[in-house]
This record gives C-alpha cells, structure tokens and sequence, in this order.
C-alpha cells in the first residue's frame, strides 16, 4: 500500500515536472532527467510528510536539496546547467493549495471588513497561509542552490563537452 | 575588438533576456572574451548591460551599453549557448564561426505550441491528483488548464502586456475550473490548481540565486516582477472567489 503510494506520487509529480518545464523551452535530451528529479524530489517530501511527519517547510528543503544533489549528477550526464534540470523538478513542489488559501481569505476579510471577528479569523487565517507559502518557496529555491555553492567547479562546468 | 565586444554585448543580452541568472552571464562572456585573450567586464541589470572590453596590456579599451531584449523563457539557449561559451575557450574558435553557431542555436525550431499546450495540461491536471483532487476535478482541470494556457499563448502572440495576460489568463483558467462547483466535488482544490501553470518559478527562483550570489539589485528586480505576476494571477482568481465565494465556503 505504501509503495504504492509512493509510485502514484512520483509519477503524478514527474508528469507535472515535464509539463511545467515544457512551458520554458528545455532541450529535448534533458526531459528524462527532470521527471526523474520531480519525482524524487516529490516522493521525498510525499514521505516525510507522511512518515516522518515533518512540516511542509523542512521536507520541502531536504527534498530540494535531494534533487540539487541529483541534479549534479544528471548535469554532467546531459551537459545541461544544473538549473535547467532543477528548476522543473521544484515547480510540482510549489504549495499551491496555501498559496491559494492565501488568496481565499484575503478576499473574505475584505467581504467582513465591519463584522470583527469573522475579520480576526480570515486575516490570522491569511497570515498564517501566506507564512507557510512564502517559507517554503524559499526553502525550496535555496535548498537546490545551496550545492552549486559547495561545488561552484563542477556546477560550472556541466556543459563543457569533454572530447 | 569592436566585433568582439559586439558579439559579446549580443550573447549576453540574449542570455539574460531568456531567463539565466546573471552570474552565469557573466561567467560566460568572460570565458569567451578568454579565449579571445581580452578581458571583459560588466555591470548586469534588469533591462539593459554595461561590458567594456580591453586588452590585457589594457592600451585597447571598448565599451557597450546593450538593451536586454524581452524574450520567452528558454532552457535551452540556456544550456547550448553555455556549452558554446565553452567550446569557444577550449577549441579557440575564431568569431566568424562563433557567429555562425550563435545563429544556428537562435535558429533551431522550437518545440510546437500545441504539444506545450498538451503536456501544460496533463501536468496541472496530476498536479490536481496531488493535492487530493477526484477525478471530476482532475478532468476538468484539465479543460481549464487548456483553454487558459491556449488564451496566454494567443494573447502573447500578439505582443499583449505581460501583466495583462496573466491576470486574463488566470481569469478563465478558474472560471473554467468554478464548473467543479456543479458537481459533487473537490472544487476548493480544482480552482487553486487550474492558475498554476502561470507560476513564474524560473524568475522567482533565478531571484533567490541572483541574491544569494550578491547580485542583489538584479534578483531584487526579478523577484519583484515575479511578484506582480502572482498579484495578477491573484487578481484574475479572485473574480471567481467573489462570484461564488458562498459555495466555497
């Protein structure tokens, strides 16, 4: 049963890398290796989530920072910068559902300007969402960054071909 | 030394026009201003670049001020006109062929529209499944992820403010996705995956690496354009909040 979760999990986000990385014009050769980074980044956040019971924030950061450690790796495969591998995989992990909560309540508070405590609630529940979206957006990008700073060499040098 | 400064002023523009943070720019340009054994240094913004070109006695000196073209997001000019920076430094080639190749890259066909379209519209739609979407909701995602990715790639066609597509765009997108709210289902989930695919993630991500790297003003720039962006996609999804924020509840 868990595996199979998993499975679902991985493949549903690896379709969503490719789709979302099809919109900023990837070459072809790097499609494979951004569904596999978008599913083994969403897969490590699916069970840390699940398993560990981590926050959405944390296990956004290790799972970015599994796919920079991959992207690594498949950057010297493709001859791809290791941006245009993982800039795909962490769009599947974007928190959509606050940051549409966000919204949500934003627009309520204003409908409940005058009546306090409907107001209270939606602008806690607003700051609340918004905290969580923010936090893990940036966890996300710097997660996947922090190895092009411990290895600038090699991060620097993926696309130079090797005769 | 005027042609290589041209040439220079020309790839960098093209790179940070198609989405590349600016410390890969930079690293680049003065790779291939190596392999012509002059030193090239530049001041990057948002909307345009400063290179000067010099010699290594430093008697020669030659500067360019170039406007950044707006063009689309593109990873693969990205990674081919790197991977030429680095066959110039390592076969020296001289600049009549790194033209040459620079046209070839800029020439290659692009990826069909229609298959953008396609492979947007699966993704939003699994996207859908991840966050626990029914299948009603999953399908008509789908739909809605079609028809507003299709009214973006028709309103950018014809050179429509940015700003103005987005919030568009995200307008029908969710207004499709409201028609989860005639059925039995996850509707709450369906409307806030159907403006997804208008995330700006390449500027907002090319932000935090352009900061972390000291570039601040140049990632300070993007963030607050990707910023805009989600306000307008904000905008465009809260018409359909209001009109039916009392089903939403």
């Amino acid at each position: 049963m868990i595996l199979r979760d998993i499975l679902v999990d991985g493949s549903l986000a690896a379709v969503a890398g490719i789709g979302f990385g099809a919109i900023s014009y990837p070459p072809r050769r790097a499609f494979k290796y951004i569904a596999i980074l978008a599913a083994v980044g969403h897969v490590t956040r699916f069970c840390m989530m699940n398993y560990l019971h981590l926050d959405i924030a944390t296990a956004s950061f290790f799972a970015s920072l599994a796919i920079g450690i991959l992207a690594m790796w498949f950057g010297k495969l493709s001859y791809c910068p290791v941006t245009v591998l993982y800039i795909p995989a962490l769009l599947p992990m974007i928190p959509g559902m606050y940051a549409y909560r966000t919204i949500f309540d934003l627009v309520m508070f204003m409908q409940h300007l005058h009546e306090s405590t409907f107001a209270e609630h939606y602008m806690q529940e607003m700051f609340s969402n918004a905290i969580v979206t923010v936090s893990t957006v940036f966890l996300l990008a710097v997660g996947a960054t922090i190895l092009i700073f411990i290895f600038p060499k090699r991060a620097y040098s993926m696309t130079r071909r090797k005769e | 030394m005027k042609e290589i400064a041209a040439f220079i002023a020309e790839y960098a523009g093209c790179l940070l026009g198609s989405g590349v943070h600016t410390s890969r720019v930079i690293r680049n340009s003065k790779r291939i201003g190596e392999s012509f054994g002059v030193t090239v240094q530049m001041t990057a913004f948002h909307k345009s670049i400063v290179l000067t070109v010099h010699d290594t006695q430093g008697a020669d000196v030659y500067t360019e001020v170039v406007d950044i073209p707006v063009l689309p997001i593109s990873f693969e000019y990205n990674s081919e006109l790197s991977s030429l920076s680095w066959e110039a430094y390592d076969k020296r080639l001289p600049l009549a062929i790194l033209w040459e190749k620079y046209n070839q890259i800029k020439a290659k066909p692009k990826m069909p529209s229609s298959l953008i379209l396609l492979l947007t519209g699966l993704a939003n739609a699994s996207f859908c499944r991840l966050f626990n979407g029914d299948w009603i909701s999953v399908g008509i995602v789908f739909l809605a992820t079609l028809t507003g990715f299709f009214i973006r790639q028709q309103m950018q066609r014809r050179g429509i403010n940015h700003f103005i597509v987005f919030t568009v765009s995200a307008f029908f997108a969710s207004m499709c996705a409201s028609a989860t709210l005639l059925f039995d289902s996850t509707a709450e989930i369906a409307i806030a995956t159907s403006v997804l695919y208008l995330i700006p993630g390449v500027p907002l991500i090319n932000g935090v690496i352009d900061i972390i790297e000291g570039h601040t003003l140049t990632g300070c720039s993007r963030l607050i354009q990707a910023f805009l962006l989600i306000i307008c996609i904000a905008v465009g999804l809260s018409f359909p909040m209001l009109l039916f924020k009392n089903s939403l509840l």
